[in-house]
């Protein structure tokens, strides 16, 4: 009891700080006189903690101990008790006049559908829901124990897809839903607390109350503006109405590497290398001269296997770990909801210089009544505030060049990682050992170590707050005024410390590189929203405005040479030994060259925004709702800007017809619903209607002797298109919800269309006119699909159990690019320097598919070769048959074609739980198929020295060894160097992303003074069903592009955690 | 009362929705408020020239490039990977787009040249705008040339579109005849208005073009049109575009009198000044130009040698961030390819490491032996690697290598250290790091710090050009005395000789081996053929690839392809160049 009245005083004093000068009637009023009478609440499982008793029309009331208990003082004759729960139906119970004790058993509320969901500026209840949304709940994403709310989500949200950019920790996400519609901003807009913008990814997943995901076009267009790619909407956890609630979630894990890659030995890349020699024509290496005699020697009889890089990489056990506090509480006139939350994980890739990710959150919800009516609030105000703060340091996870993971794969076996002394083995190494085999090889280790790739740190802070203000002069009749403030700063540092690795890769002189970025953003929204209800038609009717301003703010960055604390990463240094004295106020430049500052504006713009809607219903069997939205933004010229996005849905609950009523106890809910509807996009550059001019560094010319000072130069760096405007995505929506077998099982389906129309993107215009492309409304794209949602719970005395499995289907298509050739093409020097183009976006084809060669097999000997018209001059056995599709009998780039896509056609998710008492366990996994995976670690083409993995054991060495994978030769052979559909695999796969057993001892133990205390162990992902060759078929690089998937030129797998963990509640 | 409020508040954001949507970019300008002043103006000419570094960022896809290992002058070299060299070497391909990012560039110039002669009037001073229109068209007129010898017909583009919308056709080619009189028409016009202010250090010497590089520029022009396309004359375009005047020989002839008589150009007194090895640092240790650090001759530095009449200008701050193109990346290019065991340059002193392209043809150094046997320019242009102690074969793959390389473009480096008993212990990456040069701890990286400039006309040139039109053996023969070499007498194959020895390294062999006559391309690039190579370091001979030489230079008369990006953007517009269809596909060296 002690802790009780503490836990309130601690509560109260919070929110005395938050909203000082609003009510807090509820926590003063105990001075009457009356009766006192114990109540003591339960449901089938036992005490509910936390259930709210008040006496009617007082604000006499408390919530339930951890006993379900709860004590009310003054109380008058013939009274009624109130008692609220959430989940449960509300009961109103008649105290007898001379009653001191009352048991109370609350009743679960059966009807699921009777939950509400987020809809934008509102809720609105599931039943009477006509679009297709998705709900996830809080605690569903907090028990799947990730880092991530994202990695939570994958498994539970049909119809959108999420794919970790790669494991590294902090690495980001691509969420796209229903399909991709652009090669531009492709990504769904965030709605967090009911404000625009945000970064999922921040959240703690112990602060989300739920993710609702609006996913076709009538439900999202109540965003009409940025709503084309789908809305995610965030609710934090908000405060509830009863007794001061504290929560604790923790865990602490370990991560492990699920797969290892298969290198070559020292051996093996000696057979190899020789082998291309060989079969070049060559004599073999003499490698008794090329490696030092020692090396040489033990390399030979076995003792020495060789270096294996990704191995002496690997930091294994990295520890994980997550620690959330949550305190909820209020009153009927004022709520909150406070949480603090720490993260911190390792990463399982790049030792001594390993990922470490940082994240500490704080969050303070509240509402308060400031005036209160007789049945209803008439003022009302409340705040959001959610602070985070990241710091991280990572590998290079990018291209060929700046990847330190195909780095680790590609390295030379023969070379050692240490010297005598411990160190790294170096260049100077490499001379005094007389290791002369190739001179650009070097320690990858060492060198990612001492530079940029490995040896940086950033930190993030954001802050994203809201205040609103909610009047309602009359019943029903709200209006709501909400503005929102955002604020971040990022800081980024690298350094670059004197090293020398290999003849090319040499620093003389160390050099720290600075930069930092800050700015804020605000947004105001108004709406006025009224209910009525006429002879069973019920109407609810909101009408809005809001507006935006964003990119205020800058960045600067700086960099020097020669610092005065050179600092070097050794095997045995921490990264932090370094980076606390890489300053660019520590380095002393001795030449204008050693310098670089710099120092920019954020690109400001804005949105501004009038919209309305219409929720209609008659007895709850026949919905219809009616949305429409306009937008003007800032990135489109006067008379281009506004947008006009309407939609309408309807909806027919067939169940609550009478006719239905033979068929109630099989069919519990049955609503089938249409929508269709408009959203726009308008994410691209500003200024694409002006024909601008730019004076950037690179675009100056050094007239003077100097050499050193560059005169200025102007030039117009885009070609004006003033008519661009906004994009459209028009999508229709036919869906079904349905419950079964007394609420048992439950479905729910959705088939969609999705035209992207007036596509913003920049295609290529003629290259003579000499001017950048600007962003033109120049194209169209489909993307048709259908969701399956199926789920079901039951209960066997104490055992309840349950399983639910989702999937989806998409199809995408570009259909139309508005320049002649009709493609955007995609980069070439990919896989490696010398290869040609390998994804781009074409009409016909699904956005970023993978181009090049077909291939059939490999000539196994001369006759096949004659008897193959199509070839290139010179094919010889042991050479790719590509294919020719064009039938013009010769090889040729037009013989290139569609090879693959990075892109699923199917994703699924299922989750798999059993509870008995306190005990529970539960396995979640998630799918995808039908994508391909374009895979080389090496860079065939121009790296012929690289090593390799055992893949290439099956190659062609004579007839009848290999059909796939041509001979050995170096790079420049065309077998190689083309892009053909031997890079390419498939990249089905499923994923067990969690399997936890739990149990709660309160259930043993009912004097633990907690509501809960849970323990549990856990492993994630912890085995993943694939035929793809490589770490982790979940591959979202794509060589930075947002439309593009699947490339994997050497990937930071995602780990295998086992973890325990605790929930505590008090 | 609370509703009034809100529709007033609504009213009022309704009513200044256009205003709060407006924004403006605080880093950039843009065509209606741009150029207005002279400033502006100069401005927007310099970004004409900073196209010229743009494309030597990516050098590789040059012109100047092209020309090199097109010409008999050099094999491809590279590493084995450097496909689209060799196939060069041979007028093959391995991707038809690979000139896309110099089409790119160099019509981006055009574009800038376009914008800026539009809007020069707004420079009130006549001399300053003289200037300025002369440069602007100096360097239209430089693009153009190299697109048409390098493509053929190309697109005519002589404004800038105003709006996406006017460039969704895409434009025809012109003939090459009506590239030629528009060329002409700048070039005439170019050396009429420009200042006849001399050449000096530090005005002219500053990479400006002049009225004297309009001139010689315009006889290079003459000389390759009528050459390549068997005319008299070079046709030239009126303001309405038609082709209603002309350039005569005289004319042209005339030009370059006045150039040689009036610029102040004037030959190096010795030819070794002008090439960066003979720089002051190297010269230390670099016996061969021994007599010039006792003499203290060195190199004559960028911007001090009169000699030179347009050069593209370099700097030493490239960087991966800005663009590359600010540094001289041939210099990296034709520079030593990297070999297998630490500091190999030494014994190639002092020259540094590249890319290995461009290995000096045999027969260059052998007929030269043969035909000017006292020529100084023949060591003072090649470097017999082969004779220096440890050279490496086949360095990282190196191909159709000759153990010969060119000393002019090619990346120099410098002692940094040396060893107790004065060898060299380690070196700079490019001399021009040292502090002898711009300073101590200037960029040192082998791959950017190249800042000595790009040379594109040399007054030899001008004068051997004189000699070649006028039939006269004035010009040659101080060409040739500056080297020591006799007096002649005018032949047209002694003038053929003497431009190849000069002027070898330097970008023009292919433009005159093409002009003087099909037969004689034919036969310079057969010439090739037979000599000892190695490739990745086994020795073998050059070979014909795909049909050979005689066949290919038949089928292309040395035009290469049209960028197959822009071919497939144009929907048929654009008519790719004979001869570059599958059977030019380049596979693998045979």
């Amino acid at each position: 009891m002690k802790n009780y009245l503490w836990k309130r005083l601690f509560a109260g004093i919070f929110l005395l700080l938050l909203a000082s000068g609003t009510s807090f009637a509820a926590y003063g009023d105990l001075q009457q006189s009356g009766r006192t009478v114990t109540c003591v609440v339960s449901d089938n499982a036992g005490p509910v903690i936390g259930a709210y008793v008040v006496i009617r029309g007082t604000m006499n009331g408390g919530s339930t101990d951890a006993d379900g208990r709860v004590v009310l003082n003054n109380v008058p004759d013939n009274t009624t008790l109130v008692v609220t729960f959430l989940g449960y139906v509300t009961q109103e119970i008649a105290l007898m006049n001379n009653q001191t004790y009352v048991e109370i058993l609350l009743q679960e509320d059966a009807q699921a559908l009777e939950e509400v969901v987020v809809v934008g500026y509102g809720v609105q209840k599931k039943k009477l829901v006509t679009g297709a949304t998705v709900q996830v709940r809080g605690d569903d994403i907090a028990k799947l124990n990730t880092i991530s709310p994202f990695t939570a989500l994958q498994s539970q949200a049909p119809g959108v897809t999420i794919v970790q950019n790669n494991g590294q920790p902090g690495s980001g996400f691509k969420v796209t839903i229903r399909g991709l519609g652009t090669i531009g901003a492709s990504s769904p807009l965030y709605v967090i607390d009911g404000v625009v913008g945000g970064n999922l990814d921040n959240i703690n997943p112990n602060d989300i109350e739920s993710i609702d995901v609006l996913k076709d076009a009538a439900s999202a267009a109540i965003y009409g503006a940025r709503a084309a790619n789908g809305v995610i909407m965030v609710t934090t956890k908000q405060g509830k109405l009863g007794k001061t609630t504290v929560t604790y979630d923790g865990f602490y894990g370990q991560q492990y590497l699920a797969k290892t890659p298969d290198l070559l030995t020292a051996q093996e890349y000696m057979v190899l290398q020789d082998e291309i020699r060989f079969n070049e024509g060559n004599p073999s290496y003499d490698w008794a001269n090329l490696l030092p005699a020692d090396l040489y020697q033990s390399v030979m009889n076995g003792s020495w296997k060789g270096t294996n890089w990704f191995k002496e990489a690997y930091n294994e056990g990295a520890p994980t770990q997550n620690h959330a506090v949550g305190i909820t509480g209020g009153s009927e006139l004022s709520r909150f909801s406070i949480g603090f939350s720490y993260s911190g994980t390792e990463g399982i890739l790049g030792k001594p210089v390993q990922s470490q990710f940082e994240r500490y959150t704080a969050r303070i919800n509240s509402e308060h009544v400031i005036l209160k009516g007789r049945d209803f609030d008439i003022i009302k105000f409340g705040e959001t505030l959610y602070y985070n703060y990241i710091s991280n340091n990572g590998v290079a996870t990018g291209d060929i060049y700046w990847n330190a993971i195909h780095n680790l794969l590609v390295a030379n076996p023969l070379l050692p990682i240490y010297n005598e002394e411990g160190d790294w083995f170096n260049y100077y190494d490499k001379q005094s050992t007389g290791w002369k085999f190739d001179g650009n090889t070097g320690n990858p280790i060492g060198a990612f170590s001492n530079n940029g790739q490995g040896l940086n740190q950033s930190k993030s802070y954001s802050l994203r707050t809201t205040a609103y203000l909610e009047i309602q002069p009359i019943k029903n009749l709200v209006f709501r005024s909400q503005f929102g403030y955002n604020m971040s700063a990022n800081t980024y540092r690298s350094y670059t410390a004197i090293s020398a690795w290999s003849n090319n890769a040499r620093t003389t002189l160390d050099n720290v590189s600075q930069s930092g970025s800050m700015g804020h953003d605000w947004k105001i929204d108004n709406t006025l929203s009224y209910s009525f209800n006429l002879n069973d038609n019920q109407f609810d009717i909101l009408i809005g405005q809001s507006a935006e301003k964003w990119g205020m703010g800058q960045s600067l960055n700086a960099s020097g040479a020669n610092s005065i604390f050179p600092g070097y990463i050794s095997p045995n240094t921490n990264i932090n030994d370094v980076m606390d004295y890489a300053w660019v106020d520590n380095t002393k430049p001795t030449e204008l060259s050693q310098r670089g500052a710099g120092g920019s504006v954020w690109g400001e713009g804005g949105i501004a925004s009038f919209f309305g809607r219409i929720n209609y219903n008659y007895k709850e069997k026949y919905m219809a709702t009616v949305i429409f939205r306009a937008d003007g933004s800032s990135n489109f010229a006067r008379g281009k800007r506004w947008g006009y996005f309407p939609s309408a849905s309807i909806g027919w609950t067939i169940s609550n017809e009478d006719f239905m009523a033979g068929a109630a106890d099989i069919i519990d809910f049955l609503k089938i619903r249409a929508s269709w509807g408009q959203n726009g996009n308008c994410s691209i550059g500003n200024f694409q209607y002006l024909s601008t001019i730019a004076f950037d560094v690179s675009n100056g010319y050094y007239f003077a002797a100097d050499k050193k000072t560059q005169t200025v130069g102007g030039y117009a760096d885009i070609l004006a298109n003033p008519d661009v405007t906004w994009e459209t995505s028009e999508q229709l929506n036919i869906g079904l919800d349905a419950r079964f077998a007394r609420g048992r099982l439950g479905l729910a389906f959705d088939w969609y269309q999705k035209m992207t129309r007036d596509w913003l993107l920049t295609a290529p215009i003629p290259g003579v006119y000499g001017l950048n492309a600007p962003a033109v409304n120049g194209g169209d794209v489909k993307n048709s699909g259908v969701e399956l949602s199926l789920t079901w719970d039951d209960f066997v005395g104490d055992f309840r159990y349950g399983i639910s499995l989702n999937g989806s289907y998409n199809k995408n298509e570009v259909t139309r690019i508005a320049n002649t050739e009709g493609i955007i093409h995609g980069a070439a020097n990919v896989l490696s320097q010398g290869t040609t183009e390998m994804y781009r976006a074409q009409v016909g084809y699904p956005l970023g598919y993978f181009f090049g060669y077909k291939t059939a097999g490999v000539f196994q000997n001369w006759d096949q070769v004659n008897n193959t018209a199509a070839k290139y001059d010179g094919a010889k056995p042991g050479d790719l048959i590509f294919v020719d599709t064009n039938k013009d009998g010769k090889i040729t780039e037009d013989d290139r074609t569609m090879i693959g896509s990075g892109h699923p056609d199917f994703l699924m998710g299922f989750n798999l739980y059993f509870a008995w008492k306190g005990l529970d366990f539960s396995i979640t996994g998630a799918g995808a198929f039908g994508q391909e995976i374009a895979k080389s670690y090496r860079s065939f083409a121009d790296s012929p020295l690289q090593n390799f993995t055992t893949d290439i054991f099956g190659r062609w060495t004579g007839e009848g060894t290999s059909n796939k994978l041509p001979r050995l030769t170096t790079g420049s052979n065309l077998n190689w160097q083309n892009i053909s559909d031997i890079y390419i695999e498939k990249g089905d796969y499923v994923k067990i992303q969690n399997v936890q057993i739990g149990y709660d001892f309160k259930q043993a133990f009912r004097k633990l003074p907690f509501g809960q205390v849970r323990l549990y162990v856990s492993a994630q992902n912890l085995y993943t069903f694939t035929k793809y060759s490589g770490l982790d078929p979940e591959i979202g690089y794509g060589y930075d592009q947002g439309w593009v998937q699947g490339i994997d030129l050497g990937y930071y797998p995602a780990p295998r955690t086992y973890m325990v963990g605790l929930n505590l509640k008090f | 009362m609370k509703k009034i409020l809100f529709i007033a508040l609504a009213a009022l954001l309704f009513s200044s929705c256009e205003a709060f949507l407006d924004t403006e970019s605080y880093t950039k300008k843009n065509t209606g408020n741009y150029p207005k002043t002279a400033d502006d103006a100069i401005q927007m000419v310099t970004g004409v020239y900073a196209t010229l570094n743009r494309v030597l960022a990516n050098c590789g896809n040059s012109y100047y490039f092209a020309a090199q290992l097109l010409s008999d002058d050099m094999f491809a070299g590279g590493g084995e990977n450097d496909k689209h060299w060799t196939s060069l070497e041979h007028l093959m391909y391995v991707d038809l787009n690979q000139y896309n990012s110099f089409w790119s560039d160099r019509y981006s110039g055009i574009s800038r040249a376009n914008m800026a002669i539009a809007n020069l009037d707004k420079v009130e001073d006549e001399k300053l705008r003289n200037q300025l229109m002369g440069e602007t068209l100096f360097l239209r007129a430089l693009f153009y040339f190299e697109l048409v010898q390098m493509f053929g017909d190309v697109p005519l583009i002589t404004q800038v579109p105003q709006s996406v919308s006017e460039v969704a056709e895409y434009p025809a080619q012109s003939t090459q005849e009506e590239i030629y009189a528009f060329i002409a028409a700048d070039l005439k016009k170019a050396s009429d208005i420009m200042p006849n202010d001399k050449w000096n250090a530090t005005v002219s010497g500053e990479g400006h073009a002049t009225r004297w590089a309009a001139q010689a520029l315009l006889a290079r022009v003459f000389l390759f049109y009528t050459g390549f396309y068997g005319k008299t004359e070079l046709p030239m375009m009126d303001e309405e575009f038609n082709i209603t005047g002309k350039v005569t020989k005289a004319e042209v002839i005339a030009g370059l009198e006045d150039c040689i008589n009036n610029s102040g150009h004037t030959l190096a007194n010795d030819f070794r000044r002008l090439w960066p090895y003979s720089n002051s640092l190297s010269a230390k240790d670099y016996y061969y130009v021994e007599d010039l650090k006792n003499k203290g001759e060195y190199w004559l530095k960028d911007g001090t040698n009169p000699e030179t009449v347009f050069a593209i200008k370099c700097s030493h701050l490239a960087s991966w961030s800005t663009t590359t193109g600010y540094s001289n990346q041939y210099l990296l290019f034709f520079a030593i390819r990297n070999a297998g065991t630490g500091d190999q340059y030494k014994n190639v002193f002092p020259f540094g490491q590249g890319w290995g392209a461009g290995p000096v043809n045999p027969k260059l150094w052998e007929d030269w032996a043969t035909q000017e046997p006292t020529d100084k320019r023949r060591k003072g242009s090649i470097l017999a690697a082969a004779d220096r102690p440890n050279y490496v074969y086949g360095a990282d793959a190196l191909m159709e290598e000759t153990t010969l390389w060119q000393k002019k473009v090619i990346a120099i480096t410098g002692a940094k250290e040396y060893e107790a008993d004065g060898s060299i212990k380690t070196l700079y990456n490019s001399f021009t790091s040292s502090t002898e040069y711009y300073g101590d701890g200037e960029s040192d990286d082998f791959q950017l710090g190249h800042e000595t400039d790009v040379i594109l006309i040399r007054f030899a040139d001008v004068l051997l050009m004189h000699s070649e039109l006028t039939e006269t053996a004035t010009g040659m023969n101080q060409v040739r005395a500056r080297v020591g070499l006799p007096a002649v007498s005018y032949s047209f194959p002694a003038l053929q000789k003497e431009r190849r020895f000069e002027l070898a390294f330097e970008g023009l062999r292919w433009g005159d081996m093409r002009r003087w006559g099909d037969n004689y391309a034919i036969s310079a690039l057969t010439g090739q053929l037979g000599h000892t190579i190695w490739n990745r370091g086994v020795q073998t001979i050059m070979k014909d690839q795909g049909a050979g030489y005689s066949a290919r230079y038949q089928a292309t008369r040395g035009f290469l392809p049209i960028p197959s990006s822009e071919v497939d953007l144009s929907d048929g517009v654009l008519k790719q160049n004979p001869g570059w269809g599958p059977e030019a596909v380049f596979g693998s060296w045979n």
